[in-house]
């Protein structure tokens, strides 16, 4: 690949790094997973930098690989990782609201399956249209709907974000 | 869904992937992982990729592997085999590492994204780690002096050796220090003949011995980094002497509040120096027979640096002036036939001046040398 692909690949990862990590994060609820899914992602937008510049929206390119990383990670580890209602264990105490209104809602979030939490991360944090969401995750709008109207039924259904003042 | 709910919903998602601090943007990693999956998908090898040491006649980047991996095993095995008929292309040689499948490939010059006048060079299987190794460098070409130009390259708990191999040569037999006896037929890999094999990191390899349909062409003792990977400079024709064995501290002291320290190591692969700070050992080779003039050898890019060199019988001091640091005066040091000098890097020297003067005070040798991209 040529210095000028590289140097643009380079202002590209630097520019939407923290973006993709907090995607991830919101998707995986981890950011040591957030950094590998994003570290991941961009490797393979890299391996097709010429293809990916080209596009429209090398950022959403990008994206869509972060949450089919995801999915792809949740398929690899779904012996491993057993859903809980309460986490496995308490560490220690956070006083602050922040983090206690964080981990309400990424634990609510990883309560949703995969493909309703980037349905949720998408239309309800980056704001994409139906369309745009269905687009980027390669379903239909009449899915995104449905997928959204459970997401949001479960995550009403939270005691966390209940408590926190989302019904 | 009311919009009230999606305003909440959005605040508190906004608040949360918000409230984490995502490190520094790791783009070199994520170009090595980029280049290896274009690699895998052009050659259908299947591992994965890191970074590469790619140790020449004179520059080897990276001579040990870190504390927590394996050192080879004193007992352990290898083997190596050319491709078959359905080896994918690129396939130099493939073989078993302590019973751990590896292979070592090479992409076509200027595909795969390596760029014009690039190759890639893969070194994968369980073998060398759940990662493998990639590397951009030069094609493979023949040397006209050594039969064989091998290049070194690390992963996990093996090295594979791998080079272009001269007209000449009908096969070569390597040596290793267990006593396992390995035979390496040249391929032709995209219109190059080419060998490879691989042992583990930290086994010995006691020699190369390339025959032509007449007989030997020559003898190449490699010198085997304490602990880490071998590196071939010198092909001995049949009945040549190289350099006798001596090794000897040329410099130790602490820079940037680390210790530095840098070693000479003289043989029949000619004349090698290993050092830097700990973790980021560095080090050079030049094949040679006979004691050297004055040049800088080679340079650690660790942080921070040293840098060391040889010096003609003449020399009686060198005087290093590092960019963002204080001049340091060095005395050299005699090793067996030869004198060598040293000299720590502060943190952030990007680039140094070095002058070597006799005992008049008149200059008999300088240079400058610059890290890349400074």
């Amino acid at each position: 690949m040529s210095a000028q692909l590289d140097e643009e690949f380079r202002d590209f990862m630097h520019g939407r790094w923290p973006a993709m990590v907090r995607l991830a994060y919101a998707l995986t609820g981890d950011q040591g997973h957030a950094e590998d899914v994003a570290q991941a992602a961009f490797a393979r937008a890299y391996a097709s930098w010429p293809k990916v510049k080209r596009t429209e929206n090398p950022e959403a390119y990008v994206r869509r690989i972060v949450i089919n990383e995801n999915r792809n990670r949740f398929r690899r580890q779904r012996v491993a990782e057993r859903l809980t209602e309460a986490p496995p264990e308490s560490g220690c105490a956070d006083t602050t609201r922040q983090y206690d209104e964080r981990s309400a809602l990424i634990a609510a979030l990883q309560r949703l399956g995969p493909r309703q939490r980037a349905v949720v991360v998408l239309r309800y944090w980056l704001g994409l249209t139906e369309a745009e969401a269905a687009a980027e995750l390669n379903c239909s709008v009449g899915t995104v709907k449905s997928q959204a109207s459970r997401a949001l039924a479960t995550l009403r259904q939270s005691a966390e974000l209940v408590d926190g003042g989302f019904q | 869904m009311s919009i009230d709910d999606q305003h909440d919903l959005y605040e508190r998602l906004d608040r949360a992937v918000g409230s984490i601090t995502p490190p520094a943007a790791p783009v070199d990693r994520a170009m090595r992982r980029g280049r290896g999956i274009r690699l895998r998908r052009r050659s259908a090898v299947a591992a994965g990729v890191a970074a590469v040491v790619a140790a020449g006649v004179i520059a080897v980047p990276a001579l040990r592997h870190d504390a927590s991996e394996n050192p080879a095993a004193p007992r352990y095995t290898a083997t190596v085999q050319p491709p078959g008929p359905h080896s994918p292309p690129g396939l130099i040689a493939s073989g078993m590492v302590n019973g751990q499948r590896w292979q070592m490939t090479v992409s076509k010059p200027g595909a795969g994204g390596a760029g014009p006048g690039q190759q890639f060079a893969l070194a994968s299987g369980p073998a060398f780690g759940p990662d493998g190794l990639s590397s951009s460098s030069p094609p493979l070409a023949p040397d006209s002096t050594d039969p064989v130009s091998f290049n070194a390259t690390s992963s996990g708990p093996s090295q594979a050796q791998f080079g272009a191999v001269r007209a000449d040569v009908s096969y070569i037999r390597v040596r290793l220090g267990n006593g396992i006896l390995l035979t390496l037929h040249p391929v032709k890999v995209w219109g190059v003949r080419e060998v490879a094999f691989a042992v583990p990191v930290g086994a010995a390899i006691t020699e190369a011995t390339a025959y032509s349909r007449h007989g030997v062409i020559a003898t190449a003792i490699p010198f085997n980094y304490p602990g880490g990977i071998a590196t071939f400079n010198a092909w001995l024709r049949p009945g040549q002497h190289g350099l006798s064995r001596a090794m000897g501290l040329i410099g130790t002291g602490r820079v940037s509040g680390q210790a530095w320290s840098v070693t000479a190591y003289l043989g029949p692969w000619g004349i090698c120096l290993e050092g830097g700070a700990p973790g980021t050992n560095a080090g050079g080779c030049v094949p040679t027979t006979s004691s050297l003039g004055t040049s800088l050898l080679f340079r650690s890019a660790g942080t921070p640096g040293v840098a060391g060199g040889t010096a003609s019988a003449s020399v009686a001091r060198v005087v290093a002036y590092p960019s963002g640091g204080a001049p340091v005066q060095v005395r050299p040091v005699t090793v067996g036939p030869q004198k060598f000098f040293s000299f720590p890097l502060p943190d952030g020297s990007k680039a140094v001046r070095w002058k070597a003067y006799d005992s008049s005070g008149n200059v008999v040798a300088s240079g400058t040398s610059r890290l890349p991209g400074s």
